[in-house]
C-alpha cells in the first residue's frame, strides 16, 4: 500500500479515474464526511489497492498441486463407472418418459422418434474392497480402485462441448474468464520460481475428437503470468525458448540487463505494473532455458519406471508421455498441470472407439497415481481424471447393438479423483437405475470447484478478484464444499 | 368505538412500554444526584426531587407495560419488577417525607441509602434482563472441553451446540419464544410453536426448519446479528434427530458409514493451526529476504508463523541460501530439499528445526551418518528418504520417531526383515518400500502399446 503511494506521488500518470475521485474527496469536506459515514467508501476504490496479500492459503491446506487428466470430448460413463444392469434387460426399450421427463436434449437427437436403451457392450466387475464397479476398458485403473474416489453424480447445465470444456476450465460456459490453474496460480503464487505455475499438456487420441482452444488455460483478467503454458512435445517445448544459433548464454544475461533497464526507465515514466510483469517474465524465461529441458527430458528415468506408465511414454506426445511429464513437473513445484487427451466423443462406433481411448490413458493414469504414492505425492497432489459431461443411455441414430454411439448427456457423468485430501476408495453419489439422473449427492461444477479449492486451502467465496467493479471468482456466486470427500 | 378503543389501547400500552428503556435513565441520575446531596447534608432541592419522584413513577408504569410484553417471565424479570416497583414506591415515601419536614434527618438518610441500594439492584437486574446474565461476567477463556474419546452425542456434542448458539436466549430466565433448551425434557417438550423437536422426523423439526430458513428471514435461528451455526453444526443436530433424537446413543454405537461418524469425528479433530499458535513471530520481510529464485518460503496459511521451505538446485550450487533458514529455524514446519547433494551442514540446518512436521529427503546423497541427526525431530510426521543410501542402521533412528506416520523409503541399502520388523513395531506406521511387485508385474504384462505390435 505505501509502495504504491509511493509510486503514484512519483508519477502522476498512475492514477486511475477512480483514484483521481478518491484524491479529489480529501479537498471537498462533504465528500471527507461521507468516507467517515460509510468507512468503506474509498477504501476499494483505487483500482487494486485493496488486493489482499495473495501466495498464501487462507487455511492449511491439504494438497498444494493439481494434476488434471482432462478426457476431452466427454467419456461415457456407462462405459466406464457407472454400471447399469437394466439397460441390458431393457435393451431397445424405449428410455421411459418418466425418467426423461421431457428435459432438452442436443439437437443430434432431439427429433429422434425412439430413444432405445443401450446397454454397454464391454463388462464390468467390482474392484478392490471399495467394490467398485469399473468397466473391462480400464484393467489398470481396477488395480488402483482403493486409491481413487469414484463420483458418479457430476452433472451440469451445458450441453456442448465448448460450453461445457469452458465451464469446467472457468467456472463459465462463456469465455473470458480465468481458467482454474490461473485461479490458483493467482492464489498460491509458485512453488517454483524457475518454472510456470500452470502447464498445459495434450495429447490425441484415434477417436472422434473436439477442438482445444487456447482460451481454456487463458488467465482472462488476471495478471498474464498466471496464463497457462502448453509445452509442446519434441525439439521445443515451449516456442522461441531456445536462443538462437551464435547467441552465447551470456550475451544473452547482456541483453536481458539491457532490456531491463530500459523497461525500468520506462516504468518510472509510466508506472505501468504490466511492465514490471513483462521483465519478471523475461527473467522467468531466462531461468526456463535451464529448467525446462531438465525437467522434459525423461531419459533418466528408471527402465522400471517406464514399464510402468508403458512403453508409450517414451514417445513424445502420447498421453503416456505427458503422463509421466506430469509427475516430473509436479515434482518440481509446477502447481496446475493440465492435459487435455482428445478423442472421447463417441456419437457413433462407441466401442471400438472406446477401447482405443483406453488403451492410450488407462495404464498410464493408473501408474501415475502409483507413481505419486510411492513418492509420498498423493499426500499433497489432487489427480483429478472426467471429462466435461456424459453421455445418454439410449442409442444415437439407428438402434444396433453392434455398433451403436452415444450422444451428450449433462444430467449425470462420473469423474475419478485421487490423493491430495480427498478420501481413497469412496464411491460418492448416485444416479437412478437408468443412469439418467442424478438421485443422490449430486456434485456440481461449481461444487467440484469449491471442493477442488478447499483441498487447497482456498476458500472459494474469498478468493476475488475485482474487474469491471465487480467481485469475480472461480465459483462465481455458487458452489458448496462436499465435506463427505474430504479425507 | 368502544371495539377499536378496546383494540387499540393494548396497542397504545405496548408503545408506552417501549420507552422504558430510555425514561428510565433520568430517574436514576436525578435520584442519585437527590441522595448525594442528602447524605452530604445538603438541602435537596424541590424541584429536582419533584422530577425524579415523577420520572420514577413513569418508568415503573412503563416497566409495567413493557414486561406484559414477554409472556414468560423468568426470575430476572421477577426481581427487577418488584425491585423496580419498589423503588418508585420508596422513592414517592421519601418525597412525601420531605413534605412533613421531619426534624430527625436521620430517617431520611436511611431511607436515601436503602434508595441507593434498590437503585443499583434494579439496574442491575434490568440490564441482565436486556444484554443477558453474564453479560458482566469477568471475561473467561473461552476453552471449549474436550470432547471425550467416545462421546454421548446429545450430552457431549449437541448440547454443547445448543449451549454455544441457543442457551443465551432460551434459559430459565429468558425463555424467548417459550422455549427451553437447556435440557432434552425441555426441547421435546417444545416452544410456542412446538415441534422443535420431532425424533426421527428431522424435516418436520422447527428447530431444523429455522436453522436452513435465509439469513434474513425474521424466523431464522439464531436471529439477525448473532452468529449462525455453521454447515456441520446444523448437520449434526439433523442427524442426530433423524436417529431418534436420542440421550443414550454413543459415537461408537453407529455404524461407520452413518455421516454422523465422519461430523462428530471432525468436530473432535483440534483445529490444525492451533498446535502452531506459539511459534515465533515472523515478519514479511524476513521472508522476503530469505526467499530467492530457488528457494520458496511460504506461511502455511495466512496469518500463521508455521512455514513450509522448498529449495531447488540452482546451477551453481552453494548451501548458504538453504543454511540463511536458521533465523527462522523453530518456525519451519514443512521442508522440502529433495533432490539437492545435501552434506553434513544442510543436515546440521534441518536438526534445529525442531517443529518439523514434513521433510522431503529423498533423492539426495544422505546416509546412516545424516539420518542420525534427525533423532531429535519428536515432531516429525513424513519422511521420505526414498532413491538414497540409508541402511539398516538409520531405520534404527527412524524406529524411535514416534510421531511419525509415513515413511517413503523403497530403493535404499536396507535389507527386508529390518523393514518387516519396522512394519510389525511400528503398527500405526505407513512404510511405503515401493509398487507392490505383484502389481508391477501386472503393468509390464499388459502394457497397451507391446500388446499391440
Amino acid at each position: 500500500m505505501m509502495e504504491e503511494d509511493k509510486i503514484k506521488s512519483e508519477n502522476p500518470l498512475k492514477v486511475n479515474r477512480r483514484h483521481f475521485f478518491s484524491q479529489l474527496s480529501v479537498g471537498i469536506g462533504s465528500l471527507a464526511l461521507g468516507s467517515l459515514l460509510i468507512p468503506d467508501l474509498f477504501k476499494n476504490s483505487a483500482g487494486q489497492i485493496a488486493q489482499p496479500t495473495l501466495g498464501i492459503p487462507h487455511f492449511a491446506p491439504k494438497a498444494k498441486r493439481v494434476i488434471y487428466l482432462f478426457q476431452a470430448g466427454a467419456p461415457s460413463q456407462f462405459e466406464t463407472f457407472d454400471y447399469k444392469p437394466i439397460l441390458r434387460e431393457r435393451m431397445g426399450q424405449d428410455l421411459p418418459e418418466s425418467i426423461r421427463k421431457g428435459q432438452r436434449l442436443t439437437n443430434m437427437t432431439a427429433n429422434q422418434d425412439k430413444f432405445p436403451l443401450m446397454p454397454p457392450k464391454v463388462g464390468f466387475q467390482q474392484h478392490g474392497e471399495s467394490r467398485t464397479w469399473i468397466s473391462d476398458f480400464f484393467p489398470h485403473i481396477a488395480k488402483i480402485a482403493d486409491e481413487i474416489t469414484v463420483v458418479r453424480s457430476m452433472h451440469t447445465e451445458a450441453i456442448n462441448h465448448d460450453p461445457a470444456i469452458t465451464f469446467f476450465q472457468t467456472g463459465s460456459q462463456i469465455s473470458g474468464r480465468p481458467s482454474m490453474g490461473s485461479w490458483l496460480s493467482y492464489g498460491l503464487g509458485s512453488e517454483n520460481k524457475n518454472l510456470p505455475s500452470f502447464v498445459v499438456l495434450t495429447s490425441r487420441g484415434k477417436g472422434n475428437s473436439q477442438g482445444l482452444y487456447s482460451k481454456l488455460w487463458s488467465s482472462g483478467f488476471l495478471d498474464s503470468k498466471h496464463q497457462g503454458v502448453l509445452l509442446r512435445s519434441g525439439k521445443d517445448p515451449v516456442l522461441y525458448l531456445n536462443d538462437p544459433e551464435g547467441i552465447s548464454r551470456s550475451d544473452k544475461r547482456h541483453l536481458l540487463d539491457q532490456v531491463s533497464s530500459l523497461n525500468k526507465l520506462h516504468h518510472v515514466e509510466t508506472g505501468d505494473d504490466e511492465i514490471e510483469s513483462r521483465i519478471a517474465q523475461y527473467e522467468m524465461a531466462y531461468r526456463m532455458q535451464m529448467s525446462v529441458p531438465d525437467v522434459m527430458d525423461v531419459s533418466k528415468e528408471p527402465e522400471s519406471i517406464i514399464k510402468l506408465y508403458g512403453e508409450d511414454c517414451q514417445v513424445p506426445g502420447t498421453y503416456a508421455a505427458n503422463a509421466l511429464q506430469a509427475r516430473r513437473l509436479a515434482e518440481n513445484g509446477v502447481r496446475f498441470i493440465q492435459l487435455y487427451h482428445q478423442g472421447w466423443d463417441q456419437h457413433g462406433n462407441l466401442h471400438d472407439e472406446m477401447e482405443g481411448q483406453a488403451k492410450d490413458v488407462d495404464q498410464a493414469s493408473a501408474a501415475l497415481v502409483m507413481d505419486l504414492k510411492q513418492r509420498g505425492m498423493l499426500e499433497d497432489t489432487l489427480v483429478i481424471w472426467g471429462g466435461e459431461f456424459g453421455r445418454g443411455n439410449y442409442c444415437q441414430g439407428k438402434f444396433d447393438p453392434n455398433n451403436y454411439g452415444r450422444d451428450h448427456h449433462p444430467r449425470a457423468f462420473s469423474i475419478w479423483m485421487a490423493g491430495g485430501g480427498i478420501k481413497p476408495g469412496l464411491n460418492y453419489g448416485q444416479t437412478d437405475e437408468f443412469g439418467y439422473n442424478v438421485v443422490e449427492n449430486p456434485v456440481h461444477i461449481n461444487d467440484f470447484h469449491a471442493t477442488l479449492m478447499h483441498t487447497l486451502g482456498l476458500d472459494h467465496e474469498q478468493l476475488t478478484y475485482k474487474y469491471q467493479g465487480r467481485r469475480f471468482r472461480l465459483t462465481d456466486v455458487a458452489g458448496n464444499v462436499i465435506k463427505d470427500l474430504l479425507a | 368505538m368502544i371495539f377499536e378503543s378496546y383494540i387499540e389501547l393494548p396497542a397504545l400500552v405496548a408503545w408506552v412500554g417501549r420507552w422504558h428503556p430510555l425514561i428510565l435513565h433520568f430517574p436514576i441520575v436525578l435520584l442519585l444526584i437527590g441522595i448525594f446531596l442528602g447524605l452530604t447534608g445538603k438541602k435537596v432541592p424541590k424541584k429536582l426531587l419533584t422530577l425524579a419522584v415523577l420520572t420514577a413513577l413513569i418508568t415503573a408504569i412503563s416497566g409495567f407495560f413493557l414486561g406484559r410484553e414477554s409472556e414468560t417471565k423468568g426470575n430476572l424479570l421477577f426481581w427487577h419488577q418488584w425491585l423496580g416497583g419498589g423503588l418508585a414506591l420508596f422513592a414517592a415515601l421519601w418525597y412525601g417525607l420531605e413534605g412533613l419536614q421531619l426534624k430527625k434527618p436521620i430517617y431520611s438518610k436511611i431511607l436515601q441509602i436503602v434508595l441507593l441500594v434498590l437503585i443499583l439492584f434494579t439496574g442491575h437486574y434490568g440490564g441482565m434482563v436486556t444484554h443477558g446474565e453474564d453479560f458482566l461476567a469477568l471475561p473467561v477463556n473461552k476453552k471449549e472441553e474436550k470432547i471425550p474419546e467416545n462421546p454421548l452425542i446429545y450430552a457431549h456434542v449437541v448440547d454443547r451446540i445448543l449451549e454455544n448458539n441457543c442457551v443465551s436466549c432460551h434459559n430459565a430466565n429468558k425463555q424467548k419464544g417459550q422455549l427451553l433448551m437447556t435440557s432434552l425434557d425441555n426441547l421435546l417438550k417444545g416452544g410456542e410453536v412446538g415441534n422443535t423437536i420431532i425424533p426421527s422426523d428431522a424435516e418436520n423439526s422447527e428447530l431444523i426448519r429455522r436453522l436452513h430458513l435465509p439469513l434474513e428471514d425474521e424466523e431464522h435461528m439464531p436471529p439477525e446479528g448473532k452468529k449462525p451455526l455453521d454447515e456441520r453444526e446444523i448437520k449434526i443436530l439433523e442427524r442426530w434427530i433423524a436417529l431418534g433424537a436420542s440421550d443414550t446413543l454413543r459415537l461408537n454405537q453407529l455404524e461407520d458409514s452413518e455421516p454422523l461418524v465422519a461430523l462428530v469425528k471432525g468436530l473432535m479433530e483440534p483445529d490444525p493451526m492451533e498446535k502452531w499458535k506459539n511459534l515465533p513471530k515472523v515478519a514479511d520481510s524476513t521472508l522476503q529476504n530469505l526467499a530467492s529464485d530457488y528457494l520458496t518460503i511460504n506461511r502455511i496459511a495466512i496469518n500463521s508463523d508455521a512455514l513450509s521451505a522448498a529449495a531447488f538446485l540452482p546451477p551453481e550450487y552453494d548451501p548458504q541460501y538453504i543454511l540463511n533458514l536458521k533465523r527462522v529455524a523453530q518456525n519451519i514446519v514443512e521442508l522440502d530439499l529433495s533432490g539437492l547433494p545435501l552434506g553434513p551442514q544442510e543436515m546440521g540446518l534441518v536438526a534445529q528445526c525442531t517443529n518439523l512436521e514434513w521433510l522431503e529427503l529423498d533423492r539426495t546423497p544422505i546416509t546412516d551418518v545424516e539420518i542420525d541427526t534427525l533423532k531429535n525431530l519428536s515432531k516429525l510426521r513424513l519422511l521420505k528418504v526414498y532413491d538414497t543410501k540409508i541402511g539398516d542402521k538409520g531405520v534404527g533412528v527412524l524406529k524411535e520417531l514416534q510421531s511419525l506416520k509415513s515413511l517413503y523409503l523403497w530403493k535404499t541399502n536396507t535389507s527386508q526383515n529390518v523393514l518387516d520388523d519396522l512394519k510389525s513395531t511400528r503398527t500405526n506406521l505407513i512404510v511405503d518400500d515401493g509398487i507392490d511387485d505383484e502389481v508391477k508385474e501386472f503393468f509390464i504384462k499388459s502394457d497397451s502399446l507391446v500388446e499391440e505390435q
